[in-house]
């Protein structure tokens, strides 16, 4: 054995292209689910860490009237919670707003990632975001409201990780809002009189009993629960961004590129029977033969494997780290877990090394004398008599025996092909359906370009355009989800089911596509909803479904909006209009452009850029890989063929024409075929990526996209014919020859 | 002179490993003739033939065939010299697997510029009733035959042939052997048979023998006897 181990260093050399394909196909199909699973946990790890130490609240909510100290603590023991009361301020010096909290003990502690803690009045600790992005520096001094403090340290919070402004807004704020810090005497000069109230539920909490004493006793203003806000949802949604890419997606890709190595290896064994039988006639037995070419299979997985290890873990945390460039700087960990990395070498490795002893075994179950003369596999194939008796040119003929009569090997090239133009088609498909989504999302909303949200409820409206009545709801689970009271004939607002037919809504409940989609409800289900300010139940039957997947939404009469959320039916409390009315600014609570929806599919956008450009990369790299280790097996199979035909005097234009072009029909078919799953896939990750709070993005591949990934995947597939031109020019006719005479 | 051979040297291998196929080999042969190469295992037989085919060439020394000196060629002329002027038979057949009998007659055909008729090759070879057999489907002898007929429906100037009774029995030897004689009487084909068989040597015109890479015999076979009276 130890003589025939010689021969894994000469095939290595004879096979260097494959065993390199084959390698780096394993290597970064592997790498996109080990970077994405890395830092999706890294960030989740980070997250649930961070968010412990620091006691994220459950929620947060303000009240008309303030809770007193005592009954703070009443409070808390009567339902078992952590409760604090957080004074803050914003304070605008020039364009830059500082947001500065009174210091707590219980809940949503801050904590200094660098430098130290205030100890005098004088000293300030801000958020780190902003001293990254501003250039502030440990012992900078900046002015708060006229005075001056010294920047002693910088911190992070929390609920501050996604740094908005506003709950409302749709992209972070680091160049004009930080948050800040002072010792408690300094905040007290400040006369801070904004107030919130943090809370942490216990397991066994009554929430809804809770929220509704609060409202009843201290007149609830808002409430805001975590799984809700933007500042904190926005970690997780990043982690499971990062996660849902790696399982079900990319784990996809490692699996089809794993196939299309372990057929390879399987007809690299069968090339090998003459060798098979030379060795079983001079007696090595069934084990030392099926040991012998595991070892083989095992280079490209055991190489790929280990690379891949290496890579993760050298490439996760700069990585990791770029992944989270829009959040507060988190310091997460990204560490390859040796499990996986193990499972990372293991898995290619045992499929590759099953691929060749399956090979080998039914090999060795021929006569050893079928194998001496290389004919063991040349059993009766259908496919190869295919066109026997037509008068038609022998290259056709050879062309269709070629590709039917060799179904496996046909397979490997379609696989090629498809998984190359599979993986562009999805990278630029993610691409497209976000920025696509932008002008869709905006449509979908209604033709109003401006929405006035008012602070009060008005009965008259003088101000023009259409009045409708809003109001946040929730579902038993405490999912939020918007109620619209709006009038039948509202020319703003696009009421269409999914066939595009006008809805009329009358007084009945109808839910936008999105809400049936996330909250699982039907038409004609009786479901409860919850004001989340006073949690008084209503129940409604959905009476129909509107075609939306932006909006999480009932929509219904303003009669019957009133009904539900307790209000007057006469009142309403936004306005939307194509153009801009003269609301007066004390009445206006928020303004919002349709521009505001785009910016918000940009900050998805901005999320996923990190994610899309790795994979488009990433596939290019697949698609070169993939085609190339096909291709190379297509002319290694046909080297008997090629010298051949140079014996006989054809060139090697002739003979490419006559061997290789017969496979291009299956560029076309591959690449037709790899565009439904693209679709799927990608619809697949939009519709998981809902669960988190994302809107539903109907899958766009743009013609441009289209025109890229075809392009590229057939530059891969003719790039790899000419890159084993060479190889075929290589093909030796006295090496050929030699070998039929042996 | 069809064939001529002058000081032709072709080694393998460097150093103390380095191995003369040919050593300042000299050889000349006329058109129209049958020759018959023999010699031990490594003498430089298949080297000869590899090179009288153009699927090779020498390091030193000149090789002209109808004039034209194969030593200058390069790969893509060695190509076009294959495709006009040789035919080829070899020990195993090499048949393509993938095609019928007529099929890969035809591979040639369709490249020949004046190529036989294939009913007449068919027919001449006896093979027409295979002609949608796959080589899979015929004994050696028929594949033989195929390969002939491979080799002659181009009608080519020279034929050579690689030990092309090796891996067949007595009596479809001499039937192979019966049609090679044929083709030559026919079309006036040159032909060279490389073999270890000593009993060929009989059909042949010229008879030459080479041992460690020298011609060590070039001579008139003045006995010579048709294929079919063979002793083989």
């Amino acid at each position: 054995m130890m003589k025939l181990s010689k021969r894994y260093a000469r095939s290595i050399r004879e096979n260097l292209s494959f065993y390199i394909a084959a390698t780096v196909l394993t290597v970064v199909t592997l790498l996109l689910y080990f970077l994405f699973n890395i830092a999706g946990s890294a960030i989740l790890d980070f997250g649930e860490d961070f968010f412990a130490r620091n006691k994220l609240e459950d929620a947060h909510f303000s009240t008309y009237m303030p809770i007193p100290g005592k009954e703070l603590s009443d409070l808390e023991e009567k339902y078992g919670i952590v409760l604090e009361a957080q004074r803050y301020i914003n304070i605008e010096t020039g364009d830059v707003a500082a947001r500065v909290f009174e210091r707590t003990k219980k809940v949503d502690l801050y904590e200094v990632t660098e430098g130290r803690d205030v100890v005098r009045e004088d000293e300030i600790v801000i958020s780190e975001g902003y001293a990254d992005a501003n250039g502030v520096g440990l012992g900078s001094n900046m002015k708060i409201g006229g005075k001056e403090y010294a920047v002693v340290g910088f911190m992070q919070r929390p609920d501050y990780l996604y740094m908005l402004e506003n709950e409302d807004d749709s992209y972070k704020n680091i160049s004009t809002f930080y948050l800040c810090y002072m010792t408690d005497s300094a905040f007290e000069k400040l006369n801070a009189e904004g107030c919130q109230y943090l809370v942490r539920y216990g397991e066994n909490s009554d929430t809804a009993a809770f929220r509704k004493e609060i409202h009843e006793t201290y007149y609830m203003r808002s409430y805001s629960a975590a799984p809700e806000n933007n500042r904190i949802l926005m970690v997780d949604q990043q982690a499971e961004m990062f996660l849902v890419m790696s399982y079900v997606l990319l784990v996809i890709l490692p699996l089809i590129a794993v196939a299309l190595i372990s057929i390879i290896i399987s007809r690299k064994v069968k090339s090998e029977q003459r060798i098979i039988g030379t060795l079983s006639a001079l007696g090595y037995g069934k084990g030392q033969l099926m040991r012998h070419y595991a070892g083989f299979a095992a280079i490209p997985g055991l190489l790929g494997g280990i690379l891949t290890a290496v890579v993760s873990a050298a490439a996760a945390q700069p990585l990791g780290e770029m992944g989270l460039a829009d959040y507060e700087p988190m310091r997460i960990t990204c560490k390859l877990n040796p499990l996986d990395a193990v499972l990372g070498i293991l898995l290619p490795t045992v499929l590759y090394v099953a691929a060749a002893l399956l090979s080998v075994r039914r090999l060795l179950k021929k006569d050893t004398v079928l194998l001496l003369n290389g004919n063991a596999d040349s059993g009766r194939r259908k496919g190869r008599r295919l066109l026997a008796d037509k008068r038609i040119h022998f290259s056709k003929k050879f062309a269709v025996r070629s590709l039917l009569g060799n179904p496996a090997r046909s397979f490997v090239v379609l696989l090629g092909v498809f998984l190359g133009c599979f993986i562009m088609l999805l990278g630029q498909g993610f691409f497209d359906s976000i920025n696509y989504m932008g002008g869709v999302a905006a449509d979908a909303l209604g033709s109003y370009e401006y929405q006035y949200v008012l602070n009060e409820l008005l009965a008259e409206n003088p101000y023009g355009g259409e009045s409708l009545l809003v109001s946040g709801m929730e579902d038993g689970d405490g999912n939020s989800i918007s109620v619209i009271g709006t009038a039948a004939d509202n020319p703003y607002l696009n009421l269409e089911d999914k066939d595009g037919g006008a809805v009329s809504i009358g007084d009945g409940y109808y839910i936008t596509s999105l809400a049936g989609l996330t909250l699982g409800w039907k038409v004609g289900d009786m479901v409860t909803v919850y004001n989340p300010l006073s949690m008084e139940k209503g129940k409604i039957k959905i009476a129909g479904v509107i075609q939306n997947n932006v909006q999480k939404s009932i929509i219904t009469s303003r009669k019957s909006a009133a009904e539900l959320m307790g209000l007057d039916e006469n009142g309403f409390n936004c306005i939307i209009c194509d153009t801009a009315l003269p609301v007066p600014e004390s009445k206006v609570a928020q303004e919002i452009r349709k521009s505001d929806i785009t910016d918000q599919v940009k900050t998805m956008a901005g999320q996923m850029d990190f994610l899309l450009k790795i994979i488009i990369v990433l596939g290019i790299i697949i698609c070169i890989a993939a085609v190339y280790v096909a291709i190379n097996m297509l002319v290694a199979e046909s080297r008997g063929n090629i010298s051949m035909l140079k014996v006989l005097g054809y060139d090697d234009r002739r003979i490419n024409r006559i061997v290789l072009r017969s496979h291009h029909i299956l560029l076309p078919i591959g690449i037709l075929l790899s565009i439904p799953p693209a679709y799927v896939a990608a619809h697949a990750f939009f519709l998981l990526m809902m669960d988190y709070g994302v809107m539903l993005m109907d899958v766009y591949i743009s013609p441009k996209s289209y025109v890229i990934s075809i392009l590229l995947t057939m530059d891969c597939y003719f790039g790899s014919l000419w890159l084993l031109r060479r190889q075929v020019k290589k093909v030796d006719m006295i090496e050929s020859l030699k070998g039929n005479r042996e | 002179m069809f064939i001529r051979i002058k000081d032709a040297v072709k080694k393998y291998g460097d150093g103390e490993a380095m191995v003369y196929a040919l050593d300042h080999a000299e050889l000349e042969l006329e058109e129209g003739k049958i020759c018959v190469i023999l010699g031990p295992s490594g003498s430089g037989k298949s080297t000869l033939l590899n090179m009288l085919g153009g699927l090779d060439s020498l390091d030193s020394g000149e090789l002209t065939v109808a004039g034209r000196n194969l030593a200058g060629l390069s790969g893509d002329q060695r190509t076009v010299y294959r495709k006009e002027n040789v035919g080829f038979v070899f020990q195993f057949y090499n048949l393509i697997p993938d095609l019928t009998v007529e099929e890969n007659i035809e591979v040639v055909a369709d490249i020949s510029r004046e190529p036989l008729d294939m009913e007449e090759v068919l027919s001449a070879l006896d093979i027409g009733k295979y002609r949608r057999r796959f080589p899979r489907e015929l004994s050696g002898g028929q594949q033989q035959r195929v390969a002939i007929a491979r080799a002659m429906v181009k009608n080519p100037r020279l034929l050579l042939c690689d030990e092309l009774t090796g891996a067949l029995d007595t009596k479809s030897s001499k039937q192979v052997l019966r049609f090679v004689e044929q083709m030559n009487r026919q079309f006036g084909t040159t032909i060279v048979i490389i073999t270890h068989n000593e009993a060929i040597a009989g059909m042949a015109d010229r008879i030459v023998r080479l041992k460690d890479g020298k011609v060590v015999e070039n001579s008139e076979n003045s006995g010579k006897i048709p294929a079919k009276e063979l002793s083989l």
